[in-house]
């Protein structure tokens, strides 16, 4: 009765996890909204099959390599984390420790031709990021006008006066979110915005030569502090 | 030590929350083959070969298209159902790259190089169909699977006196429909519990490994064509990445990293990772998973390099 009374929690708290999730729009901090109805559907799935598991007999045999009550027992416990919790937006040392400001971090696609169709001012932080990875010499960007918004980080590699500009890129789920950023210099004797904080940033691009490799920078007119947005990562 | 702890939970949680769909859509297919497929009747059409059994079970992914989250539930019921241990092996190691969806992925990020989705096709269907084979002869059910398992599996024809036409019945008569229908629902909700535990064993330890080995510590493992290799299949079994989507992170990579250490990426990844090892562990004993593990890196490495250093 024990065992079966576990069962039933398991299923019912992964079913009611999941639609918490969707319903306090956390869901995007965990995984790509492309996923949502996968995981919404597994929900309402789980609260059917805990449905079923309080009417129908316990089935008999037992064939997992746990005793029997320990696997459901993992899962109650997991759920019950993920409720009591609210899942955690990832800082300025996460991008640090996952490579942010490294050449190798870009995502990218290979476009069978290379046109620049929208205004450079309209181009995202993401945008700018891919725009590069397809075609990287810094020159054929320098005076464009950029706008873009993202949380402030300050990798070792960054002389004073200078904030990289980040976002994360979420691919499937949290476990792979990978940084982006974009070198901001700031307008001299501006003070260092703290770490972590957001800022919509416009300016004009220019060449620049940091730790020694030639980069494309964003040099700042204006700066305004914004608030971290509802979903903080691009996909 | 805070920002790990909740880095660490939301990783954790992010893992479970993508998996438990795929999970559930392999317990689903897992379903389908018990009402569908009567017990026996698998061991009657599936190649008794060992390396036959690995082929036809490396291509089973056409037929169920799972990630390496539903391919355990799949691969399970085929072993409950009496396949050999070959085909559910191939399967299971397969089945996560060797699919449509997933290579449909492939072929989307990677369309402008065609020769990493054919390559990754080849790779996946000859190490898994290598590894299923070796592991089936090398030992019988018994030896290889979990005892609940090995059970199932079909044992020889005893020693004894038989009456020739004596009529024994192969299999119990099949169940009426609602019957049938309510234990699909019992089962589904067993093996989502006793497959889902293992999972949140899984996910626990990719996100501690995640989040205490810094990824910028993997990637400066090198960009050569042997330690690009290296840091790709150490990446993909940290990153415990869904092989459906896996594709399109590679892509990120595509600017510097050697077209071998994508592929190694693409190929080793699915078949073993830090999440899917746990499931595994249902399944197999965790010294064979061990086995299987080392193997899959072995030959994905040694391919892969090949590639870099030869043929790329």
């Amino acid at each position: 009765m024990v065992v079966k009374g576990i069962g039933v929690l398991a299923l019912a708290a992964w079913g009611a996890l999941l639609l918490k999730y969707w319903l306090t729009n956390q869901l995007d901090l965990l995984i790509n909204p492309n996923y949502t109805f996968l995981a919404v559907g597994a929900g309402f799935i789980l609260l059917v099959l805990a449905g079923v598991k309080v009417w129908a007999p316990p089935l008999t045999d037992h064939r997992g390599i746990f005793p029997p009550g320990w696997s459901s027992l993992l899962l109650v416990l997991a759920a019950g984390v993920g409720l009591v919790t609210t899942p955690h937006v990832f800082t300025s040392q996460t991008a640090l420790a996952r490579g942010l400001g490294t050449p190798t971090l870009e995502t990218r696609v290979r476009p069978q031709a290379f046109h620049l169709e929208i205004q450079s001012q309209q181009r995202t932080l993401v945008d700018w990021v891919r725009t590069l990875a397809v075609y990287p010499e810094p020159d054929a960007y320098d005076g464009q006008l950029a706008n873009i918004k993202g949380f402030v980080a300050y990798p070792p590699q960054l002389p004073p006066g200078y904030l990289m500009l980040s976002r994360f890129v979420i691919t499937c789920c949290a476990a792979d979110a990978y940084p982006v950023g974009m070198p901001v210099r700031l307008a001299p004797d501006h003070p260092p915005y703290p770490k972590d904080s957001w800022l919509s940033v416009q300016g004009r691009m220019a060449t620049e030569v940091i730790d020694g490799e030639r980069r494309l920078v964003l040099h700042a007119h204006t700066t305004t502090p914004i608030p971290q947005p509802r979903n903080p990562y691009e996909y | 030590m805070y920002n790990h702890f909740s880095n660490t939970l939301t990783i954790f949680l992010g893992l479970l929350v993508e998996a438990i769909p795929f999970l559930l859509l392999g317990v689903i297919f897992s379903g389908v083959l018990m009402l569908f497929v009567p017990q026996g009747r698998l061991v009657a059409i599936l190649p008794k070969h060992p390396a036959l059994g690995a082929l036809c079970g490396s291509m089973g992914g056409f037929l169920f298209p799972v990630c390496e989250c539903g391919n355990v539930p799949v691969a399970r019921r085929l072993l409950f159902q009496g396949a050999p241990v070959s085909v559910a092996l191939g399967f299971l190691l397969a089945a996560p790259t060797v699919n449509p969806i997933v290579l449909w992925a492939t072929w989307t990020a990677f369309r402008d190089q065609p020769e990493i989705v054919l390559l990754r096709l080849g790779f996946s269907v000859g190490i898994t169909t290598a590894i299923a084979w070796l592991f089936s002869v090398l030992g019988s059910p018994q030896q290889l699977l979990q005892p609940d398992l090995a059970r199932q599996q079909p044992k020889p024809i005893p020693l004894g006196t038989y009456w020739l036409g004596e009529k024994v019945p192969l299999q119990a008569p099949p169940l009426p429909w609602p019957q049938r229908w309510r234990q699909l629902g019992q089962t589904m909700g067993q093996e989502v519990q006793e497959l889902g535990g293992v999972m949140v064993l899984g996910a626990l330890g990719a996100a501690l490994v995640q989040e205490f080995i810094p990824r910028e510590w993997i990637l400066h493992l090198g960009q050569g064509p042997v330690s690009s290799v290296v840091a790709m299949m150490v990446l993909a079994t940290v990153v415990s990445m869904c092989s459906t989507v896996d594709a399109f992170f590679a892509l990120s990579f595509a600017s510097t990293f050697t077209s071998g250490s994508l592929l190694a990426f693409l190929v080793f990844g699915p078949m073993i990772d830090l999440k899917a090892m746990g499931l595994m562990v249902s399944i197999f004993p965790p010294r064979l998973v061990f086995y299987m593990f080392v193997l899959a890196a072995q030959l994905t490495f040694l391919l892969t390099v090949f590639l870099n250093l030869y043929v790329i």
